[in-house]
């Protein structure tokens, strides 16, 4: 009885959590390659940065049993068609402006971040915006005053002002607008869109 | 594809994913303590354990409204959590050496001086 | 230029540096640890376990000051806003805890391998680089805060990503110390003995290495931004970290209990197996929601059911463990540490990340007040339970090896300094737990996300006072910590019994 049979010995075990570790780390490299290439922006899950330039709405599709991104007609952002490249650029002045400004600590986006301000996952779309016509309008305001501007929906929560500029709370705006076209399979849930009709 | 939760059993998802890990590891504690003391209310209890964690699957595969394949998580949970208890046992005491182990006193104390 | 009155009022500064020597020689008078007691790689250690020290008190500090801002957003409004707030918080955490690991691994390495660190030099002088750049970043953060929108404020200011916030600069530098020490860990084993233990150390310090490059680069596009973060953040804290505490409680056991090395090594591999195996696809849980193929729900959710399996296979082993050996433990604060750990990673990590897992549920909870709730207790009981036991270790030894079993003087306060910690912690993730059942229930489920339901939830009454509680229980933490130092600092100044040696365990037949 003072055998250790093989499946409890050290040997058995070293290579064990070797393989489990290779194994799982080899899928991971596997999966990680096939999601990047079906994220990458301009694919179906995460259009091109020039959809800035279209409609977009968030939809509950019966069949698919989820909320998706629905990209309409076009609707140009700020009033201006953008090609692929410049609305790439805009869209990463805001990206980094979003970064630099540390918005992440307050706010989640895509659901990570804090929990001291609302998602911006589908800030485009919210209905806070009051309307269509007025949205980039009061987007960009908030965003450069938003002490002045403030929304605080009866929390008493304000967002501090961080120095954006004009160019910068255009980036931001042409972030979020792409960002709302991203399939995040179904989240956030039941979000009724600005486009929704009451 | 998934069916989320309906709001009214909101709460019941909650309670019975958490009953899970805590049936589970009361389980695997109680049969561990089964394997040291031959007393059967502690048998009874592991088993009793083990059907509340049973019990709270069920509960969470009809309020997860887990459906295909997603049934191979509940029927892993209910197999996995059976078995996992008894395996590591059988690890603990084969890489402890000795099978008699429990009767001896392993350890000695000496000052340093 | 001459202006009296002046100098009157601004003292010289060597008059300021004069005073602050007589503190300190006044402080370690009082403090009176003997370094003698320490060979040179613990002498290094108890220096990381010392800015760690420090560090936790800056985490509590300003959580402390976000928990207050939940209540009064006006406070500190313009000029500590809440991200500011939040990030030292959660920054002051993660380097604590690396601090804690570091120090640990400085303090087992020579024992470990049979010989003295190599390049002890280097690394004294990385610890201090490592210091420097903490205390820079840590100043920028709080008077810089933020910048332009423009690569420059990524590379020197703030890379406004949660959790590895630091700014490329310091990323290089970690990376630079980091190496540093690896290579001192490689060079010092092969230098000594190469152990099982050794092994699992050291790929996972590669690994650990390794996946802080992968959250280093900048992308426009937000999904592969977050991807590679959460390699960052998953693998760490669910992966690597696990298992680096599994060294470190594979060392200790040896050591302390006098376990044999091989059962150690054994089980140091079952729980690599373990804890690798269900933790690295186990990161699928956080592609659910971010722009990733829907794949992830399944893979995520399936791994995720699995994660617990290491917990149940400790529980199993701790009651094997009681009916094989009568241990007798000569420090008893860091057994009560490491108890807590067991139950407080079991609860942080086992029932409270399984309970808003699923994505039929997380699809709720995703992005609410739960999070903050698991957080708070798996960081503590994982991680803050681990290092606190290894600091009572280190303070024994520092203290010449005293006893510090039943009958120590001024128990009450390690005891009570135990207790108010955990009660704090999991009074916190109580309250916050309820904060976030409300929020998932009002915001999420009824209000369909929108800004105005994210208010709506906030502004309701049980929101509300659990943040109060929270407040309240993170106050409970806070006096926890500060008896927690007073502890650290004094346990054992005036014991003159020795701890008793353990030895190999012997099996008589």
């Amino acid at each position: 009885m003072n055998e250790t049979p093989l499946w409890a010995s050290e040997s058995f075990w070293k290579k064990t959590a070797i393989w489990v570790t290779a194994g799982s780390f080899v899928i991971l490299i596997v999966l990680t390659m096939d999601s990047l290439s079906q994220t990458t922006a301009g694919g179906k899950r995460v259009p091109p940065y020039s959809v800035i330039n279209k409609k977009i709405d968030y939809r509950f599709n019966k069949e698919l049993n989820k909320s998706v991104p629905v990209i309409g007609g076009d609707e140009f952002l700020f009033g201006k068609q953008l090609s692929e490249q410049e609305a790439e650029q805009l869209v990463d002045l805001g990206k980094k402006t979003a970064q630099s400004r540390n918005c992440m600590n307050c706010h989640t986006i895509l659901g990570n971040g804090a929990y001291y301000a609302p998602d911006l996952t589908k800030a485009w779309l919210d209905q806070g915006w009051l309307s269509k016509e007025l949205r980039e309008d009061l987007m960009v305001k908030f965003l450069m005053n938003p002490e002045s501007n403030a929304r605080t929906f009866g929390s008493n929560r304000k967002m501090p002002n961080l120095g954006i500029t004009e160019q910068e709370a255009e980036g931001l705006v042409a972030f979020l607008k792409w960002m709302s076209s991203i399939d995040t399979n179904g989240f956030p849930y039941n979000f009724k869109t600005i486009e929704a009709e009451e | 594809m998934i069916e989320p939760v309906a709001l009214k059993d909101f709460f019941i998802t909650f309670f019975s994913s958490a009953l899970i890990i805590l049936a589970g590891a009361a389980y695997a504690l109680l049969f561990a303590w089964s394997k040291i003391n031959s007393h059967t209310g502690i048998k009874i209890g592991a088993l009793a354990a083990y059907a509340v964690l049973v019990a709270s699957v069920l509960e969470l595969t009809r309020a997860a409204q887990f459906q295909g394949y997603w049934l191979i998580i509940s029927v892993a949970m209910v197999i996995g959590y059976f078995f996992a208890p008894i395996g590591i046992w059988h690890l603990c005491v084969k890489t402890h050496g000795h099978p008699d182990d429990t009767s001896i006193k392993t350890k000695i104390q000496e000052d340093e001086q | 230029m001459n202006t009296p009155q002046l100098d009157n009022v601004i003292p010289k500064p060597a008059s300021v540096l004069d005073k602050a020597r007589i503190y300190r020689d006044k402080f370690k008078a009082w403090v009176n640890l003997d370094s003698s007691n320490l060979t040179a790689g613990q002498q290094l250690a108890v220096k990381y376990f010392t800015v760690a020290v420090i560090l936790f008190v800056a985490q509590i500090l300003f959580g402390l000051l976000s928990a207050l801002q939940f209540i009064y957003p006006g406070f500190l409004y313009g000029i500590l806003d809440f991200n500011v707030n939040r990030m030292v918080h959660i920054n002051a955490m993660i380097v604590w805890m690396l601090y804690g690991f570091i120090g640990s691994i400085y303090w087992l390495i020579e024992d470990e391998s049979g010989t003295e660190i190599v390049g002890l030099k280097w690394a004294n002088i990385a610890f201090w680089v490592l210091t420097g750049a903490v205390t820079l970043v840590v100043l920028v953060y709080l008077f810089v805060q933020v910048g332009p929108g423009k690569d420059s404020s990524l590379w020197f200011i703030n890379e406004g990503r949660e959790y590895i916030e630091a700014p490329r600069w310091a990323d290089l530098g970690i990376t630079a110390v980091m190496l540093v020490f690896f290579y001192n860990v490689v060079a010092t084993f092969s230098k000594g003995n190469w152990s099982g233990i050794a092994g699992v150390l050291v790929l996972d310090l590669i690994a650990l290495v390794g996946l802080y490059l992968a959250g280093m680069f900048y992308m426009t596009n937000i999904t592969h931004d977050q991807y590679w973060w959460w390699w960052v953040i998953h693998l760490w804290v669910e992966a690597t970290w696990e298992v680096l505490v599994g060294v470190i409680m594979a060392w200790s056991l040896m050591k302390l209990l006098g376990v044999r090395r091989k059962i150690v090594q054994t089980w140091l591999y079952i729980e690599v197996a373990l804890m690798f195996g269900s933790g690295i696809l186990g990161l699928g849980h956080h592609y659910f929601w971010i722009g990733m193929p829907e794949y992830w729900l399944s893979v995520g959710g399936f791994f995720s059911a699995l994660e617990p399996i290491p917990l149940v296979a400790m529980v199993v082993h701790a009651i094997y463990d009681s009916g094989v050996h009568a241990f007798k433990t000569v420090n008893h604060p860091a057994l009560a540490w490491v108890i807590a750990h067991a139950f407080g990673n079991f609860f942080g990590a086992g029932v409270w990340g399984f309970m808003h897992t699923l994505p039929q549920i997380n699809l709720y909870t995703h992005g609410t007040q739960w999070s903050a709730s698991h957080g708070h207790l798996s960081f503590f009981g994982a991680y803050a339970t681990i290092n606190i036991a290894f600091f009572y270790l280190a303070i024994q030894q520092w203290r010449g090896n005293v006893w510090m079993a039943a009958g120590t003087r001024h128990a009450w306060r390690w005891k009570w300094a135990l207790g108010l910690l955990n009660a704090g912690v999991v009074g916190m993730t109580v309250a916050l737990l309820i904060a976030g059942y409300e929020q998932s229930f009002i915001e999420r489920a009824v209000e369909g996300s929108t800004w105005a339901g994210y208010f709506a939830a906030q502004n309701q009454p049980s929101f509300q006072h659990a943040m109060n509680w929270r407040m309240f229980f993170g106050l409970v933490t806070a006096a926890g910590l500060g008896l927690l130092v007073w502890d650290l600092l004094t346990i054992g100044k005036y014991e003159e019994r020795k701890a008793e040696k353990v030895v190999e365990k012997v099996i008589v037949h």
